[in-house]
Formats: C-alpha cells, sequence, structure tokens
C-alpha cells in the first residue's frame, strides 16, 4: 500500500508524514542522515576525504601542481573546485559535459572557498611571482541521495585538512624548483565553513538535509554556510516560494549548530587516522 | 528442514532429466545452469518433475510484457492518444521510466468511435491498463483499458483537487464540491486495491 | 585548445610536482621479489576485497579494491533507450562507460575523457556482452558505469569483474560471471597482476607486453582479450593460460560475495 502511494502520488505521500512532522524515513524534520566520513583513503592524491550522508556518497581528491602565478595576483596561487555528477551516482545524470547541476554547484563552492578564506592563497605561492600551487579539488558523487552542497563541503573541508604538500626549493643557480615528494607539510587550513542546506514545502514547513525524493518534490531550497566564528560564509537560495525573514533565522541557528557537530567530527576522524600511523 | 541453497550466475544446477526449467536458469548441453543470483527453489506442480526456478526478490518480472496488468500515471492526453508513465507491472514497482500510449480506440471494448479522450482520462490519473504490444522502434509500449476491470482507478476532481468517489463505469464525483467528471473508470478487483 | 565553460578553471598550463622530484626514481627490479612482497612468474594475485550494493540509487553495484585499485561500478536499466534509433525490438542493448577520477593516478587526469577511457570501456562492453542474456530485455538498455578511484595497477581486468558483480547484484540474467585477470610480461619473466609502477616500468626492450583476460568461469570461455607489446606466440599462450588462472584463483572470492549480498538482501523463501 505504502510503496504503490508513494509512487503513484510522491507529493501527497511526502505531505502526509510532513503533517505529522516527521519524515519518510523516519526523521525528524531538522534531524541530520548519520555523517560518517573516511580521511586519506586515496594514496594517489595528495589529501583526500569520503563523505557519507545516509546514502549519498561524495569523495574529494586534491592533486597539487605547480604553476605560474597570474600577473594581476603575483603572490597568489590558485585553487580549482570542480564538482561532477557523473551517471554512476544517479539515473538521472547522463554522460557528458557537465550540466547544470555540476555546474552550478561547482561555482557554489568556488563562491564558498573565496568568501570564507577557508584556505588564503597567498599561502600556495612558493617563489613570488614565479611559482606557485595549483589545488585541484575534484568533488565527485558516488551515490545521489539529495544534499549533495553539505556533504561537497565536508569532503573538500576533510580532503583540504588532509592534504600534505612536498617541500619546494628553487634552486639559485637555474632557477629550477626541486621538490621532495618524501617530505611534505600541512596545508594551512583558515576557517572551517560547513554548510546546512533545507528544503521548504508550502512555503512554510522546513526540512534539513533532504533526500533526493524530498529535493525534487520542494518548493524550494536554501543553503547556509557558516564557520566556526558563526561567520555567515554564504546563503544560497535559489529561486522558489519565499521565506519569512523569521523562519531564516532559525535556518541560520541550525547550521551554526551543525558547523560544530561537523568540525568535532572532522577533528575526530583526523586524529584517529593520526593515531593509526 | 535443509538450508535454502544459493547459487550465482553459471552455477551448474541439475541435469535437464532431473527438473523442468523455471525462471531464472537456462539450459546448456543438456545441464540446468542459473542465471540469477538468489536461491534455488524447487517445485512440485503435478507434473513428473519438479519446476527448478533461481528467485530473488527484488524485482521477478523486469520489463513489461505482452498481456501483463500495468499500473500508469497519465503524462498527456490529446483528442488521439494518452500518454503514461508505467509505474508498476502487476505489482512490483519499476525503477525506471518506461512510457506507454492508449490510443482512442483501445479506451473501451464498445461504442469505440464515440470514445473522447478528455472524457476518459485527465493528466494526473492512475490507470489499470493491459500490455497488447511492445510497439515498433518509433512508438512505446501500447496499451489498452478496454475491459471492465481497465481504466481509471485514482482520480482528483478539478475544483477541490480531492480524490474522487466513482458512481459508474464512466463518472466519478468529488466528495466535497459533489461535481461530477468524466472517466474511463475500471470496476476494482480486490488484489489491485493497492495502487 | 577549446576552453572548457562548463568547469571552473584553473591556470592554462601546471605541471606534476613529480617532474621536478629530486630524488632518483627507483626502477623496480626486473628479477626478484616484487616489490610488494608478492612473487614473480607464479600466479600471485593481490587479494581482492568486493562488496556488492553500496550505490543505493543503482540497481546493483559493486566496489572491489585489489591492493591500491579502487573501483566502484553502478549498474542502471533495462530501461527505455534513449536513442530511439537504436532501439532492437528483439534484444537489449549493453552500454558502458568506464572512467577515472581526476585523482586516480600519480598525474592528475582530466575531466574530459580521452581515448584511452573510451578504449577501456569498449573492451569492457566487448568482455559482457557474451555472458548476458540480452534477448530477455527486448527494446530497453543496461548502463554499465565503471569509476576508477585509485590506479593502481590491473584496472582493465578489476573493472570487467566487478562489472559482472554488479550486473549480478542487479538481477540482470547472465549465463556467467566474467572475471579478468591481467600479467605484465618482462623479458623472460612475467608478473601477475602488475601495479601501476610494474605496468609503466620495464627493463628490458624486447619481449614484453601486457595481456588482459576475460574469462567466464564455469562456462570455460574466453569473452575478452587483449594484449599490447611484443610478444612471441608461445608466451603469449602461456600467458593466457596464466590468467586463466588467475580467474580462478579469484572466483571463491566473487561467489562468495554475492551470495552474501543476496542473504543480506532477503531472508531465504520459504520451503514449499
Amino acid at each position: 500500500m505504502a510503496a504503490g502511494f508513494k509512487t503513484a502520488e510522491p507529493l501527497e505521500y511526502h505531505m502526509s508524514f510532513l503533517k505529522e512532522n516527521c519524515r519518510p524515513d523516519g526523521r525528524e524534520l531538522s534531524e541530520f542522515r548519520t555523517t560518517t566520513l573516511n580521511i586519506g583513503s586515496i594514496s594517489t592524491a595528495d589529501g583526500s576525504a569520503l563523505v557519507k550522508l545516509g546514502s549519498t556518497t561524495v569523495i574529494c581528491g586534491i592533486k597539487a601542481e605547480l604553476a605560474n602565478p597570474t600577473v594581476e595576483a603575483p603572490g597568489k596561487g590558485y585553487i580549482v573546485p570542480n564538482v561532477d555528477l557523473p551517471p554512476l551516482c544517479s539515473s538521472r545524470f547522463r554522460p557528458g559535459p557537465p550540466g547544470e547541476q555540476a555546474q552550478a554547484s561547482s561555482q557554489f563552492i568556488a563562491d564558498v572557498i573565496e568568501s570564507s578564506e577557508i584556505i588564503k592563497p597567498e599561502d600556495l605561492c612558493i617563489d613570488r611571482g614565479k611559482l606557485c600551487w595549483v589545488l585541484y579539488c575534484d568533488i565527485m558523487c558516488l551515490d545521489y541521495d539529495g544534499n549533495i552542497l553539505d556533504a561537497c563541503i565536508i569532503a573538500l573541508l576533510a580532503a583540504l585538512k588532509n592534504t600534505r604538500l612536498p617541500k619546494v626549493t628553487v634552486n639559485k643557480a637555474t632557477c629550477k624548483p626541486e621538490i621532495d615528494l618524501k617530505e611534505r607539510h600541512e596545508l594551512p587550513v583558515h576557517k572551517h565553513p560547513v554548510g546546512t542546506s533545507f528544503c521548504i514545502f508550502q512555503d512554510s514547513i522546513l526540512i534539513v538535509d533532504p533526500t533526493a525524493d524530498e529535493e525534487s518534490l520542494s518548493t524550494s531550497r536554501l543553503s547556509v554556510v557558516t564557520d566556526e566564528e558563526e561567520r555567515l560564509c554564504s546563503l544560497h537560495k535559489p529561486g522558489g516560494t519565499s521565506l519569512s525573514a523569521e523562519k531564516l533565522q532559525t535556518c541560520i541557528n541550525r547550521a551554526t549548530a551543525r558547523q560544530r557537530e561537523i568540525q568535532k567530527l572532522i577533528e575526530k576522524v583526523l586524529n584517529s587516522v593520526k593515531a593509526a600511523q | 528442514m535443509s538450508p535454502t541453497r544459493l547459487c550465482v550466475p553459471g552455477d551448474k544446477l541439475c541435469s535437464v532429466e532431473d527438473c523442468i526449467l523455471g525462471t531464472g536458469v537456462y539450459l546448456r548441453h543438456g545441464y540446468i545452469y542459473s542465471s540469477l543470483a538468489g536461491y534455488v527453489l524447487k517445485k512440485n506442480e503435478g507434473e513428473q518433475l519438479p519446476v527448478i526456478s533461481v528467485v530473488r526478490e527484488t524485482e521477478v518480472q523486469l520489463l513489461p510484457d505482452v498481456g501483463a496488468i500495468v499500473t500508469c500515471k497519465v503524462t498527456s492526453i490529446n483528442s488521439r492518444f494518452a500518454k503514461v508513465h508505467i509505474l508498476y507491472v502487476g505489482s512490483t514497482p519499476l525503477k525506471d521510466l518506461f512510457r506507454g500510449t492508449i490510443r482512442k480506440e483501445d479506451v473501451r471494448a464498445t461504442e469505440k468511435d464515440k470514445v473522447e479522450m478528455h472524457r476518459s482520462f485527465r493528466p494526473g490519473d492512475i490507470v489499470l491498463a493491459k500490455v497488447i504490444s511492445l510497439g515498433d522502434v518509433q512508438s512505446n509500449y501500447l496499451l489498452t483499458t478496454a475491459e471492465n476491470e481497465l481504466g481509471v482507478v485514482v482520480a482528483h476532481s478539478d475544483a477541490a483537487r480531492a480524490q474522487m468517489v466513482p458512481i459508474s463505469w464512466c463518472e466519478m464525483q468529488c466528495p466535497q464540491t459533489h461535481t461530477k467528471e468524466f472517466r474511463k473508470v475500471a470496476r476494482v478487483q480486490p488484489e489491485y486495491l493497492e495502487a | 585548445m577549446p576552453t572548457d565553460t562548463k568547469r571552473v578553471r584553473g591556470p592554462e598550463v601546471s605541471q606534476s610536482p613529480s617532474l621536478f622530484d629530486c630524488r632518483p626514481s627507483v626502477v623496480p627490479p626486473s628479477h626478484g621479489a616484487r616489490a610488494d612482497g608478492r612473487q614473480r612468474d607464479q600466479v600471485d594475485v593481490r587479494p581482492v576485497f568486493v562488496r556488492c550494493g553500496l550505490v543505493s540509487q543503482a540497481k546493483g553495484s559493486a566496489y572491489i579494491e585489489a591492493g591500491d585499485t579502487k573501483l566502484l561500478c553502478s549498474v542502471y536499466g533495462p530501461r527505455e533507450t534513449e536513442r530511439k534509433d537504436e532501439t532492437d525490438m528483439k534484444c537489449g542493448r549493453l552500454t558502458t562507460d568506464m572512467r577515472f577520477a581526476p585523482f586516480s593516478c600519480p598525474e592528475r587526469g582530466s575531466w574530459i575523457q580521452g581515448s584511452q577511457d573510451k578504449n577501456f570501456s569498449l573492451m569492457l562492453q566487448e568482455s559482457l556482452q557474451p555472458a548476458l542474456c540480452l534477448h530477455k530485455y527486448p527494446r530497453s538498455q543496461i548502463e554499465v558505469n565503471v569509476m576508477v578511484l585509485e590506479n593502481s595497477g590491473s584496472v582493465q581486468a578489476h573493472a570487467i569483474t566487478c562489472a559482472s558483480l554488479a550486473l549480478a547484484d542487479a538481477g540482470i540474467e547472465m549465463y556467467d560471471l566474467v572475471l579478468g585477470c591481467s600479467i605484465r610480461q618482462d623479458g623472460s619473466s612475467y608478473v601477475v597482476d602488475p601495479t601501476y609502477s610494474e605496468e609503466s616500468n620495464w627493463s628490458s626492450s624486447e619481449h614484453q607486453g601486457g595481456l588482459t583476460v576475460a574469462f567466464l568461469p564455469s562456462l570455460n570461455q574466453v569473452s575478452g582479450l587483449q594484449s599490447d607489446g611484443e610478444m612471441a606466440e608461445e608466451t603469449l599462450t602461456a600467458g593466457i593460460r596464466t590468467c586463466i588462472e588467475g580467474c580462478y584463483k579469484l572466483y571463491p572470492v566473487i561467489q562468495q560475495a554475492l551470495v552474501k549480498a543476496v542473504r543480506r538482501a532477503q531472508p531465504p523463501p520459504p520451503e514449499s
């Protein structure tokens, strides 16, 4: 009965749960799915992390390469984040160049990096005007069950915390860089931004951490990114129905609480990774 | 009771002389092999030999087949046909989208020339139908509702978006506004009630 | 070069730090024990870890880990064919897509699919097709997507194994499982299930090459074969035999993983 109702009348099915202040998967409206984190599992990357939010799975691998800085910013390196939604992760994505959602997600992550100052581009400078690091942050979704933005930000943050850059010395005589791949140092991560996404049903019902079904049925979405100082790094609400200022404040409060939980989780996993080494 | 045997594709199950082929198995060089990962099931069906099948809970029948009863949702209508999405084959939900078409002449069995599509279906209706053909390269699955048991099972009224109650084989009524709307209504059988 | 407007772009050129490595690179020895302690000239495959049903959205999925090689495969369908002109009324279609994550290799890869990926996808399709009962899925297509998360050698072989496992997990009817195994011939000796460095470095200039075999273990048939480099006929035949032996070593692990997945998905049906 329930399964038939769900496929035939998905919106009514979800609304019947939301009216009772719960959700089809048994969560409360402001409850996140279980978040699990695996850091440093990809040895070919300079830093990596795998995040699971319920079934949603996102992996982030960071590769550092050398490049010349731009003339406009001689003392800055590059951070190049890209989000990929391959056909592997859901039947809704087709092979080929990135679709609208992947492009929008990449841009959102790029904006979060810039506005939150998670990494300062100045830290990536090796030789002013001549040589700098490029951090390719490639984020890939492996299982799409909604709320990839939150998962992407956690994966990115954890992977950056895990990144070890090799030591570079510039040979004075030849002006060529010399790199010691064995000797590596940590990357300074200045801020810890964490995202919290919401879906809005019928102008008034707010749910956190939506699944893919909930995302497609909701009337509007909202993503709030805050850091450990409770600064608002990004607030993204792409169209949809309106939201009262009061509700928005509730969302921001939920986001700051979530930021603390995730930062703790990342520290915990990083410590256990270090202890295992 | 012996524990039920599990097998993977390619496992040799028995000789063709011991069993009759069921589902999830194939015959090769006189032996029956499994073509699925699942449980081996032997059933005696009155024949001399038991029928051997390999079953797994998910998707007994994966694709709509000719003669299968399907549950679908109407997506669009025009004067000649209705387009539908097939949601269920029997009581098995389909994971991927399959499209079907109900042509005007396949809506009902009698007075076919008097059928008007908009008086039979509306977009959003849940319809029980039977597959009559897999269609050809250009077209989708062809479906029919030309049986008493087939037709609209769930419909919402235009006025109040409330679920309507069938009052005859061609009319449904809104419980709130009491307006009547025309549909090709199915006489619902108990086993399909879950749809 | 055309600019990619659909991704966040970095600098026009960037170079991998390994190009400027100040330490001399270590060439793996061509005799004696292998870098990971395995035996040369013997069917010494890396132990594999396999798991089915990790991707919730897919009909079936499988993950395989052999040494540091990590692959994820998901199967979608059977569903309506996308391109109407390719709809086959009698038979289903199998489409394969194999991709490398940009961070999967020691050198960063591009997001854009190269010809290497396409070759891999094609070999995958050709190896799997003979094992599938495609006639049971008229006018529909079955999609196999493989993602290489970390490439530590023999990806092609493991992709074949992983994909057949995912297909079986999806409940697609198959005549048999397909297992893959690779060897690398280097002069007179060979290594089975080579690692990335063993694949890319070799000492002797002649009589060297790679061989990948896709094998149906129950039917005892070879469904895919790819060889590159230069090998004598006898070496090649011996190599194929070695690969088949390697596949048989994998077989019980794969069977068990699949049986475990079935048991996890549902309790045994009641005896009738």
